[in-house]
């Protein structure tokens, strides 16, 4: 690669050295491959140095013994309840305290991405194997999750598998291969539709298996995306891969998630390059985004709205606060992030539209009633107002608040006779309600 | 000045003032100066939108049961003559919708039949986007025909709360604009403002920070910008909405479903007159593709008791001749039944609405159902047509000017 065009590379590397490594760089790191940061969190990573702390993210870390522990014995109860709000506990346990936390977050992309929905499917079982799927994946290869996910049984019922049948081809699943999952609107005709469901004829649920009914499978000729032949579901989702839409649609996608919602088109090809050269695995596409200038331009950061999760469950690991798994799984669903139920095909959006005036509501009585419960740690926080209103900036806002914001503060802190722990669960309240801490 | 511009303003100072955040309080000041020298009579017209998500099946909706091609193309699910709803000796409404029927024989119930637009789009997505922009030529949709519309008249919203969204989580493409932020509501009480715990002198100094901190400079347009006038927006609506849930009573009984729920607070907030002007309101799981008979049949009860409770409640509270109903689905459903006792995606179909003025009835004929193309229905009148009729009938919107083109109105208001 010549040096100008190394110049040129948004994903060439971040220069932490000459850049900077602050707490910052930290905070934007780990807000972005985790859920929410603790000012422990963030201590880790700052000592770690840059390319330790992606490598940690990016590699496989052991789990610790309680870890598993909780982990066995929450997917044990929902197995056994069969309650679909156990499942959410279950999974918001491992996001709040795997020691893979990049795994959690790209799963909850991918399923987003793959949006299945349990008020469809009405199967802890097959939800859970469909995760389990998604997580094996997460950060291994997309063409290896594609493939699973045409077999998958959750998928299968949600988009009407059984019903693509030899003389009458059922469109769901195709339509959403090419439209949602691998290539988007306008890389293909109604007539790929057609043939490519043709092509996955067959494809069935039996038992609770996947089942190549090979009585229902229309073997005959078809043309998808080009190419002719006795296509079967396996060749249609090769030839979407081979499609340069492909990893154009899913760089743009993971530019939405880590980067910015409104990415530069050279920004979504050279990610779209990195992922084909990488044969679309995940690990060393995102170590490369993680590490580079693009991921920590001025213009990313703050850049992205919290999603309900971020926002929830950020607000746990600053708070330190203690959740009830159950309970955090009704307040997602309220905020418009009901796990294992996305609101349609498409997933969650995301970006603004997380914003309402309704939901931002929510968000506000969310941290009211947080706030209400917590615990402050008051050994260790400032006691000076100045101090203590400017050490909660920097650890919620990322010191992101203008002089007139912290100057109300301040006056907030020394006006009233408050306890300390009732001064410093007001302080939370105001900063947790304020339009920057929506923004991470 | 228009009559309708006039009216509204009347209604605003009925309403009283609800701060919009970030609107600039010059116009604040103006509207309610305009309100205050043009009396207080409230006769503004509302809008109210139901999306039926999903593609709903308009052959088993608005069912031409005289048809011999419909008994075959439908033989697992077709609904024949013994149970259909009557309209004539070739048409019957889905047998649930007594609700609705009654509307019909009333005189207030529209059917608009054959609706459509060139082209049409089988993909859910894309289709409601070409229904919720009225744009079907534009690749990128991102504002709504309702908004485009709130957006040509800023100056007569600001300081209201123009439009709300009832019961979806995200707002609906048809009323995203370029300058409101259209509220979302699950149900009145979610904006119910908690404070947590402390003294009243101690919340009170919190409620009121948490407007200040909702303020300062930010760039036009940018995320923290559009944060904060959703907050100041929030924390403005919860205020107000408070004071409305106090003054309405029901005067009749609603079904036990969340479409009725969400018409009932529609009618809650019209009484509490809160100077909205159009609802949007959502009734999602139309994508029948298999075993479909139960699970439209449960659909349409809860559409057609709903939409007859809320009329009811409507003209208890003497609102019924400010209030337009319409309804709307992103496509019809292919004509033959497929395999699984389902249908596929389709595209033309009925829509209905719900006149103020009185003018119900058929208005266009069945499409044919031998004359299809690519097995499905033909249009024959642009979707847009019905919203030209509601924009230049009703709301006293210019339609060319929102729909970039002159569609010709429907008498149906």
């Amino acid at each position: 690669m010549t040096r100008g065009a190394h110049g040129n590379d948004p994903l060439r590397p971040y220069d932490s050295g000459t850049m900077g490594w602050t707490r910052r760089e930290a905070t934007h790191l780990l807000w972005r491959t985790q859920f929410g940061a603790s000012k422990a969190d963030i201590d880790n990573a700052l000592a770690a140095g840059l390319e330790r702390a992606v490598e940690r993210l990016v590699t496989s870390q052991p789990e610790s013994q309680s870890f598993q522990r909780s982990d066995h014995l929450l997917r044990q109860v929902a197995e056994d309840t069969g309650n679909i709000l156990d499942l959410k506990a279950w999974w918001i346990n491992r996001m709040l305290h795997s020691a893979n936390p990049l795994v959690e977050r790209m799963s909850l992309f991918w399923h987003s991405h793959f949006a299945t929905s349990d008020v469809k499917v009405r199967s802890v079982r097959h939800m859970a194997a469909q995760n389990d799927l998604i997580r094996g994946e997460a950060l291994g290869s997309f063409s290896a999750l594609l493939s699973g996910m045409a077999r998958d049984v959750a998928m299968l019922i949600w988009l009407d598998g059984n019903a693509n049948r030899k003389r009458h081809a059922n469109e769901n699943f195709a339509r959403e291969v090419m439209e949602l999952f691998a290539l988007d609107v306008g890389h293909y005709s109604e007539r790929d539709i057609s043939e490519a469901a043709r092509a996955f004829t067959g494809w069935h649920v039996r038992n609770d298996r996947f089942w190549f009914n090979r009585r229902q499978h229309d073997f005959g000729q078809k043309t998808v995306l080009g190419r002719t032949g006795d296509l079967d579901g396996e060749d249609v989702i090769a030839l979407c891969l081979a499609q340069p839409a492909c990893p154009r649609f899913l760089a743009r996608k993971l530019l939405h998630a880590f980067v910015t919602i409104v990415p530069r088109e050279e920004d979504v090809g050279a990610l779209a390059s990195s992922i084909r050269r990488h044969d679309f695995h995940m690990a060393p596409v995102l170590r490369q985004l993680l590490l580079s200038q693009l991921f920590f331009s001025p213009s990313a950061r703050h850049a992205l709205i919290k999603s309900p999760t971020d926002f929830v469950l950020g607000a746990y690991r600053s708070t330190k606060s203690s959740e009830n798994l159950r309970q955090t799984a009704r307040v997602l669903a309220r905020l418009g992030q009901d796990l294992f139920a996305p609101p349609t095909v498409k997933g969650w959006e995301g970006g603004r539209l997380w914003i309402s005036s309704s939901s931002l509501l929510q968000r506000t009585n969310f941290v009211a009633d947080l706030v209400a419960d917590h615990v402050v740690p008051i050994n260790s926080e400032p006691k000076r107002p100045e101090r203590l209103v400017q050490y909660y900036i920097d650890l919620l806002l990322s010191g992101r608040a203008d002089e007139t914001a912290s100057d109300r503060l301040v006056q907030y802190v020394e006006e009233g006779a408050r306890k300390p722990g009732a001064r410093t669960r007001g302080l939370l309240h105001l900063i947790m309600t304020m339009p920057e801490y929506q923004l991470m | 000045m228009s009559i309708t511009r006039r009216n509204f303003l009347q209604r605003m100072g009925a309403a009283g003032i609800v701060s919009l955040g970030a609107a600039p309080p010059r116009f604040l000041r103006q509207a309610a100066y305009a309100a205050a020298i043009e009396g207080k009579a409230s006769n503004g017209r509302i809008l109210v939108m139901i999306q039926l998500a999903g593609g709903n099946d308009g052959l088993n909706t608005v069912i031409p049961y005289g048809d011999p091609e419909y008994r075959r193309a439908r033989p697992g699910i077709g609904i024949g003559e013994g149970s259909v709803l009557r309209i004539d000796d070739y048409l019957g409404l889905h047998p649930q919708m007594e609700g609705l029927k009654q509307l019909y024989d009333d005189g207030v119930l529209g059917i608009v039949q054959g609706v459509g637009y060139p082209n049409p789009d089988r993909s859910h997505f894309r289709s409601m986007d070409i229904w919720q922009s009225a744009r079907p030529e534009s690749e990128r949709t991102e504002v709504g025909w309702l908004g485009r519309c709130l957006d040509l008249n800023v100056e007569r919203h600001a300081g209201t709360v123009p439009a709300i969204a009832l019961g979806t989580d995200q707002v609906p493409l048809s009323l995203v604009s370029s300058k409101f932020n259209v509220p979302t509501l699950r149900d009145i009480s979610d904006y119910e403002l908690r404070l947590g715990p402390g003294s009243q002198a101690d919340r009170q100094a919190r409620r009121g920070l948490m407007s200040q901190l909702a303020t300062g400079e930010s760039v036009p347009g940018s995320n923290l910008d559009y944060l904060r006038r959703t907050q100041a927006g929030a924390l403005a609506m919860s205020d107000r909405l408070k004071a409305v849930a106090a003054i309405y009573r029901p005067t009749t009984d609603y079904p036990q479903n969340e479409l009725a729920r969400r018409l009932k607070s529609v009618v809650q907030l019209i009484a509490g007159e809160l100077g909205t002007r159009i609802f949007f309101l959502s009734l999602g799981g139309f994508d029948t593709h298999a075993q479909q008979a139960a699970a439209h049949r449960a659909l349409l009860t809860e559409f057609s008791s709903a939409v007859a409770a809320f009329h009811r409640d409507l003209k208890g509270h003497g609102l019924q001749d400010r209030v337009l109903l319409v309804s709307f689905s992103e496509f019809g459903r292919r004509v033959q039944e497929n395999g699984s006792l389902g249908t596929d995606h389709g595209a033309a179909s009925q829509m209905f609405v719900v006149s103020p003025t009185g003018k119900g009835g058929l208005f266009g004929a069945h499409p044919s159902l031998t004359d299809l193309s690519q097995g499905d229905l033909k249009y024959h009148t642009d979707f847009r047509s019905v919203y030209a009729t509601i924009l230049d009938n009703w709301l006293g919107v210019t339609s060319q000017t929102v729909l970039g083109g002159k569609f010709p109105t429907i008498d149906f208001v």
